[in-house]
Formats: structure tokens, sequence, C-alpha cells
């Protein structure tokens, strides 16, 4: 069966625009699970919060796309750190399984309270709604090109702040060894309050792109979390840079399986990326540690 | 009112058999299964395709469903048994998820989003509806009372205590000479050799399954149940189990009360109390409600 | 609205209550003249269906009311159940066993989804409860249900054979269909792929996507690749919007046309014209100038009333019609052997309960003819027979075009 290459070429370009997107939660979830050493499956709420809080900014409070990012960072990172203290903090004693599955009744009910404050109806973003761009037998669309570039903005700021602020250097001594960050005097609570932040935050920003793009409800952030988190561990678990290869990987290999799967299978592409990864490289792409 | 009682009986169960599956490989040998909803639906499809599509007898639809759901455990397993007890949280939530999407696409084989309907059940339509449902229970319970015989065997057994060492700490049990990975694959082959049972007992009882039944929310129920009636105890999982469901009826009547909300919100708030209740458990009381209470060891 | 709802419920039944206490302390004439009808409706309140469940109640609730406040039926109170299906079988089973042996209803009125009406269905006619359902899957009506169910949606068969001759009486040649992973999805294909090429069009292809995704532009990709004239949307609102949409920004300038409870009024509202126009929609006819229909459409204040709560308002009349023409026994087994009786025939056409019940109590046989349609139904539980009127989407608001 001979595959136009346009056809490969269009379906590399939409999966290369929905891996970016997927990129920014894959780092919120990996830098967590780098600092606090479990999986935070409450992401999933916490990027329907950043979607639902962009939508009021936008839609009630008639602002632009920019500013419902910004809007969304700030409530799902202020989410995530209230949440981390109040729910998941006093259960870490416990251990990294307990922590999980605290994460995933938290995200049960977050996703209720959005859905108790916003009903189950789909709800819009007040865009203009434009005709997309097409060159050769390709097209894209304005939104998207806007969500690449913002999305692409987040990435550099974070590797940015990571690589070159005093709070982001703690950040990885501590992801890198807790106890010799002790040692250092660095205070592994703080650390984690502004990896909490940040990486919800981030979470929130996923939303936002997802609901500048399509529609958004209650289940907006439960239906990406397979495929962010099949991007964290292929690219592998703990690694950021890992986070962004991995997604923009899922996003094509999404993309791709079109050719031969039926598209109702879309998800499935993510779990089977996880399974050859653990079966063939359990690190990850980029990942250091499997244990 | 009584047919009505020993339907949530039933369904009582039901859940806990998933909670006993769910007890071996978690309470009992520390790994996580938060896809369990998907060998449930797994073994339901099997028996409901073997009794409906191939004619077997009942019975013989259940024990395929427990052999082929126990392979699918053990295969699950062996990816990922020398891994963190995470990337075996992320995976089994990815399986219950591909085992939806295949059920709802491939039509030629499940019948797709119809579902398969007019399932046998044990003498079902040789007698009333009420003596049905009786006869069911009877049997769910007999199926509950013989898993619960061999889990406790199992925990009172030299194996069992192989698996409680791994769960406290699996590199000490190792260096102990205990061959870590075979015990983790064969405990997770056998509970999800369990699971599959209670989704073959399940697809026999309602006569009808589809994709739609097999949502992660009844993973969460389990877990609940588990973590409410005693990680680690196999009675507590039975406790729980009865718990859940009390709870779940509960609910409906109490809503019916509650002022001024309309229907979604009522229906979020049902769903927001399972999560909050499965929190203030794991913070307040994480053992449950019967501690484990480990088995003396002879000095 | 939803508050609205909850408070008409509560309301509804303390009045059905307070009724049937005064009721009860009335002299008796003949033991169970007095005791109330208990009815069960069983709706998605939550769920993907959950955006029809809560008027659907309330259309039900409020023919209830109307019977009480006229004088019942035979001088007995109607007396409503209701419970959240979810849209989702396993609850729904547990629910429709509380309705069944807890409140002891006679009939389960509205269940939406295939699925779920499939497994409440044998619960339903092993205890001899009457079962009235909005579902449209035509494997439904050929279950062994032995006449204790009806349905007042068209069948897949009946809904796409007109939508077929509708789409040839456009001179489309080329049609493509983009689906939501239902059970009518496969059907429907099917019976496009007979009826088209009588009138000299084809299908070119067709894409089943999973309904809750949220972005769909491969699939579109893929229709527009078979450079279709025609693309059938056969799936749900939130998915439809997404996919005009999708087709809009795509720069396709076919023909589109789609179920009409899919693109509705709110899709309209929700999407600017310029990607809506144009936009043909199929809907079960119902009867938009029976008295029926216009006192719904008052209650539930719209005047574009969704095919579900007028046949939920159909059902309930049905019912009570039925338990009235058998001498008021309300059991399931009386309205399966009575409902046809009322339902069809020579007798006068009567297009709500209040009439019709009054009219039985003369001894006239009537003929109740539905907001939803004339209500028919064959022996297996089907309607006869349903107009179904076909409109266009212009300037955000709907055109009539034809009706088949």
């Amino acid at each position: 069966m001979s595959v136009p290459l346009d056809e490969v070429a269009q379906l590399v370009l939409n999966g290369l625009v929905a891996g970016t997107m997927l990129a920014v939660p894959a780092i919120g979830f990996t830098a967590i699970y780098a600092v606090l050493r479990f999986p935070n499956f409450s992401l999933a709420s916490h990027v329907t919060i950043g979607a639902f809080a962009g939508y009021v900014a936008n839609a009630a409070g008639g602002w632009p796309a920019w500013a419902a990012v910004v809007v969304a960072f700030v409530v799902a990172g202020a989410a995530g750190v209230v949440t981390d203290q109040v729910v998941l903090r006093p259960l870490r004693p416990a251990g990294a399984l307990t922590t999980a599955i605290g994460a995933v009744a938290l995200t049960i009910v977050l996703e209720n309270v959005v859905r108790f404050g916003f009903g189950n109806d789909l709800r819009g973003y007040e865009l203009p709604i434009r005709r997309d761009w097409q060159w050769a037998a390709v097209r894209i669309g304005p939104q998207q090109v806007e969500n690449l570039v913002i999305a692409v903005v987040a990435m550099v700021a974070v590797f940015a702040f990571l690589a070159f602020t005093r709070t982001g250097k703690a950040m990885r001594a501590v992801a890198d060894d807790p106890t010799l960050a002790g040692l250092k005097g660095i205070d592994a609570e703080r650390v984690a309050r502004l990896t909490n932040f940040g990486a919800m935050g981030l979470a929130g920003v996923g939303g936002v792109l997802l609901g500048l793009d399509t529609t958004i409800d209650p289940l907006t952030g439960f239906r990406v979390i397979l495929s962010v988190f099949a991007a964290a561990v292929v690219g592998g678990l703990g690694s950021i840079p890992g986070a962004v290869v991995g997604a923009l990987t899922i996003g094509v290999a999404e993309e791709l399986s079109l050719l031969s799967l039926a598209p109702a299978y879309r998800t499935a592409v993510g779990f089977v990326a996880i399974l050859l990864v653990l079966t063939l490289r359990p690190r990850g792409l980029l990942g250091e540690r499997a244990y | 009112m009584d047919n009505y009682l020993v339907a949530m009986a039933t369904f009582a169960c039901l859940y806990a058999l998933l909670a006993l599956g769910l007890n071996l490989v978690w309470g009992m040998a520390g790994m996580i299964n938060l896809g369990l909803v998907g060998f449930f639906g797994f073994g339901a499809y099997v028996s409901a395709l073997a009794t409906r599509r191939g004619g077997a007898p009942i019975t013989a639809g259940v024990l395929l469903a427990l052999v082929l759901t126990a392979v699918a455990g053990a295969i699950m397993a062996l990816i990922t048994a020398r891994l963190r007890g995470d990337y075996l949280a992320i995976i089994t939530l990815g399986f219950s998820e591909v085992v939806r999407l295949v059920a709802s696409n491939e039509i030629w084989l499940t019948n797709g989003t119809d579902g398969i309907s007019g399932i046998p059940g044990p003498w079902r339509g040789r007698v009333t509806p009420e003596t049905f449902n009786l006869i069911f229970l009877a049997v769910a319970a007999v199926v509950v009372v013989l898993v619960l015989a061999v889990l406790q065997r199992v925990r009172h057994s030299p194996y069992g205590r192989v698996l409680r060492a791994i769960r406290d700490d699996d590199q000490v049990a190792a260096v102990a000479g205990k061959h870590v990975i075979r015990f983790k694959v064969e405990a997770f082959a056998v509970s999800a050799g369990v699971l599959g049972v209670a989704g073959a007992l399940w697809a026999h009882y309602t006569s009808f399954i589809a994709p739609d039944v097999f949502v992660p929310l009844l993973t969460i129920y389990i877990v609940l149940a588990l973590t409410a009636g005693g990680t680690g105890n196999n009675w507590g999982a039975v406790v729980g189990a009865f718990l859940v469901v009390f709870f779940l009826e509960g609910t409906r009547f109490i809503t019916a009360v509650v002022p001024g909300l309309g229907a979604v919100q009522v229906a979020a708030l049902r769903e927001g109390l399972i999560g909050v209740s499965l929190l203030v458990i794991l913070r307040l009381r994480p053992s449950g409600l019967l501690p484990e209470r480990l088995p003396r060891v002879a000095s | 609205m939803l508050t609205r709802s909850a408070h008409l419920s509560r309301r509804t039944l303390l009045a059905g209550a307070a009724a049937a206490a005064a009721a009860t302390s009335l002299p008796r004439v003949g033991g169970a003249q007095a005791a109330a009808i208990r009815l069960g409706t069983l709706n998605p309140l939550t769920g993907s269906g959950g955006s029809y469940g809560p008027s659907m109640r309330k259309a039900m609730e409020w023919v209830a009311q109307e019977v009480n406040a006229a004088g019942g039926v035979l001088g007995r109170q109607v007396q409503l159940f209701s419970e959240d299906d979810q849209t989702n079988p396993e609850p729904a089973v547990r629910a429709a066993r509380k309705l069944i042996d807890v409140d002891k209803v006679a009939a389960i009125m509205g269940t939406w989804a295939s699925a779920v009406t499939t497994a409440v269905a044998p619960l339903c006619w092993e205890s001899k409860t009457f079962l009235t359902t909005v579902s449209g899957s035509d494997t439904i009506t050929q279950l062994p249900h032995q006449g204790y169910l009806i349905r007042t949606q068209p069948n897949t068969h009946l809904q796409i054979g007109k939508l077929g001759e509708f789409l040839v009486s456009l001179k489309v040649k080329r049609v493509f269909t983009l689906a939501a992973q239902t059970p009518f999805a496969v059907p429907s294909q099917k019976r496009l792929a007979e009826i088209l090429p009588k009138g000299g069009a084809e299908t070119v292809g067709s894409v089943i996507y999973d309904k809750d995704k949220t972005t769909f532009r491969s699939e579109v990709d893929q229709a527009l690749r078979a450079k279709p004239d025609m693309i059938y949307l056969n799936g749900y609102t939130p998915d439809c919007t997404i996919l005009m949409k999708e087709l809009f920004k795509a720069g396709y300038t076919g023909a589109k046309v789609a179920q009409g409870y899919a693109v509705n009024a709110k899709l309209l509202g929700s999407l600017p014209n310029e990607v809506t126009d144009g936009t043909y929609t199929a809907t079960p006819s119902p009867s938009v100038e029976s008295a029926g229909y216009k006192r719904l459409a008052k209650v539930l204040g719209t005047d574009d009333l969704d095919p579900y709560s007028c046949q939920c308002h159909d059902h309930i009349s049905l019912v009570l019609l039925a338990i009235a023409h058998g001498k008021g026994e309300a059991t399931g087994t009386t309205i399966k052997d009575h409902v046809r009786n009322i339902s069809q025939g020579n007798g006068v056409k009567v297009d709500s309960a209040v009439e019709g019940l009054k009219l039985l109590a003369q001894g006239k046989a009537i003929n109740y003819e539905g907001a939803s349609g004339p209500c028919d139904f064959t022996e297996s539980g089907d309607i006869l027979d349903c107009k179904i009127k076909f409109e266009q989407a212009q300037g955000g608001k709907f055109k009539f075009v034809k009706l088949i």
C-alpha cells in the first residue's frame, strides 16, 4: 500500500503540534516525579481546572488568549500547592503508593468540584474561528500556530528557570539527591511547594491550550492523562528534556497510527508505547533512573 | 424490597471478589492494579462470548475466564515486575482503557457498543426471577467463601509470608534468596484470575454487558472498599465491599432529600463524596476498619 | 432550569402524596380504587445523555400533574418515582431494581442510551414491568421482551432510509459519513449504501471516531481526501460542534447533514453562522401542529422541543390511557395488553391524556396521537411510521425544507 507523501507530511505536522501541546503538562508530571518521587495522578484535574480558569477569564471576562493562559497558570498552580499541602503531604509518610492512590482520589474530588460548578456541558472559548492556512497539501490552523508559540515559550521559560535561577538549581539538587541537598541547606519543603506550583501551573496551561484548540468539559484532563503519562515514561520519568522528546514522539506516533489503525484506537498508542519502552528500555529515551 | 436487598447483596458479593483480588496484589504483595476494571471486563467478555457464541456451559465459561484473565495478568506483570510500583500503576490504568477500546471497536468480536445480551444464567427462565436472584446470590456467596478460604490459606502459609516480605521490602526478600519476580507474577496472575471470575459472574447475573459498564470509577469503588475495610485483611475486603454498596445505594435515598440542587450537582456530590471518603480514610485510618493482623509466627 | 426541575419533582411528589393521602381518607368504593398508581422514570440526568434527561423527566412530571389535577385515572392519583441512570448500564440496573422491587412501579419510562435500555429490559420483562424507551438501536425491539417494551423513536432502518431519500432528492453524488462509535454507526452506513445507489449517488467512505476525543483533525482530513459533496455527521452535539468547526477551518465548502438532536438550536447558538449555514438536519417530526406539542413547548419554555421530551410526554400519556382502558389495574401486564387499544385504531383522535381519560370514562374508543408523532406500534414495539422533517440552518435559525 503506497502512502502519499503529503498524507504523511500532514500527519507528522499534526503530530508535532499535538506533541508540543502535550509537552507542557508532561513536563509538570515528570517534574513532580523528579522532586517528590511519586506519580501525581491528580495532574488530570489540574489540567481541567486550568482549562476552566482560562474559560472564565476569556469567555466571561472577555480577556484575550494570552491573558487566559496566565490566569490558568496561576489558578492551577495555586490549586496544586493548596491540595498538596492539605491532602497529599500528610499522606507522604505512608509511602509513594499511598500518596499515588490519594492523588487518584483527589483528582475525582476536584473533577467533581468543577462539575458541580459548571455542569457537564461542553464549553468553548470566545475566539474567532479562522480558516486554516494551506501550503501545497498540508494545512495548519492559526490557532495551532499560536498554541505552538505559547507551548515553546513555556518550555523555554522552564529550562531557563532551572538552569539559571537559584531556586531552579535548588530544585535540580533536590531531584538529584535530596539528602545532599538538605546538607547544603536547601529547604526541601519550600522546593516541593514551588515545584507543585510550577508543575500544576504547567498542567493548567496545557488545559488552556486544549480549550483554545477545541472545547472543554470536566473530563478534559482525564482524556489526555494517558498520553501525558506515555510522554513522560517514554522520555524517561524524572527527566524534563525527556518529557519534551517523549511528548513529541507520542504526538507523532498517535497521528501516524492512523495510517493503519482506526482513529478510535489513538489512545491505545500511548499504552503500547509505554509497554514497548518498559520492555525494551525501561529508563526511557533520556531518563537515568528506572528502578 | 426483599428482591432489591437480595440483588444488592449479590452486587456486594461481586464487589467483594474484586476487592479480594485487589487485596492479593496490593494488600499482600504491595503491587497496585489501577486497571482492575479492565480485567473484570476481560473476564466478563470471555465468559459471555464462550457461552453465547460458543455454546459452552456456564461453568466452562467461568473457568475459561479465570484462566485467560490470569494469563493476561501474568503478561502484564512480567513486563513490569522489575520496575517500581508507579510503572505498574500507569500500565494498569492504560490496560483498562485499551480493553474498553477493543470492546467498543471490534464489533465482529464483541458487538461493539451494542453489547452482548441474552447471556445465559444458571436456571434463568426455568424459575421465577425471584428464585433466580436467590440462587445466584447463593452461588456468588459460595464463590466468595471459596476465594476467601483460599486466600486465607495463602496468607497463613510460607507463601504468604514471602509475599508480605516482598511488599515490605523486595530488596531484602531478594537478598534472602526468594525469586521475587516469580512470586510477583504469580500473585498478579492469581489476582487477575479472581477478577476475571467476578466479571464472568457479573455477565451471567445481569445477562448483558457492554463496554460502558466497565468504567475506571469502578476501580475507585473497589480501592475504597479495600482501604475502608482493611488493606491486607481478606475479611476487610469483604466487609469493605458491603460498606461501599451500602454507601452507593444509601446516597441515592439521601440525595432525594437534599434541596435546591440540580441533578448534575447531585451526581457530582455523590461522586465527589466517594473521593473524599477515600482521602479521609487514607488520612485517618489507613489500615482500615479491620487492620491486618499478622499471623503469629511459631517461635 | 435544572433547579426548577428538582423543585417540580418534589412538589409533584408532595402533591401526589397529599392527594393520595386525601384520596385514601375518602370512603372507599371497592378496595383498590383509591391506591395511587405508581410509575417510574429512569432518565440520563448525568453522563453523556445528561443534557436531555432533566427535560425528559419534567415532561413526564407535567403530564402526571395535569392528570392528577383533573381527578387522576379512575379516581386514582399518579405517583412518580424518579431515578438517574447516569447514562451507564451498571447504575441503571441498580436503579431499575430499586424502582421495581422497592417502589413497585408498573412501568419504567424514558430510558435513553441503547446500552441502558438493553441492560434494563430483561429486569422489566422478567418482573412484568412495562418499559418505554427513546433508544433507537435496531436490536432493542428484537429482544425477547414478550410485549413489555415499546419505543417511540424511529429505528435506524426507518430513519436512515428517509435520510437517503432526502439526499437523493438533493442530487448529491458522493456522501461521506463521520460517525461516533455507537450501535447505529455501522447499520446506518449499511442502510445508506443500500438506498443511495437507487438515486444515482454513492457512499464514498466512513470514519468511526471515539466520541470522547476533543480533536478530530485527522478524521476530517480523511473525509476530505475522499472528495465528498455531502458529509453526514452521525454523532452527538459535543462532537458535532467540534467537527463543524474543523470542517470550516479545513476549508470544506460542500454540503453537510446531521441528525436534529445533534445539530440543534443550542449548537447553532454556540457557533458563528458562517460555520453552520447550509447544514441540513433530519428530525422525527413532532406533530408541531398538535395541541399537545404546543402545550408542552410552553411548559418546557422553548419553541424547539427536543424529540426525547416529546416522546416522554407520550410515554406517560400512553401508559396512563392503557391503565384506564384496563379498568384502572395498574400493572405492567395490563399496560401491555391495552396500550395498542388506545394508541391506534379507529377511535376518536386525542392528543392529551386528560382528554383521552375523559372520553374513555364515557365509554368511547380513542386513538392517541402524540406530541412526537402518531404513536402507532407494531407487535415488536416499533412505531409503524414516522414523518421525518428536514430543515436547513440559515442565519442561525432552522428553515423548513421538506417532510418525508
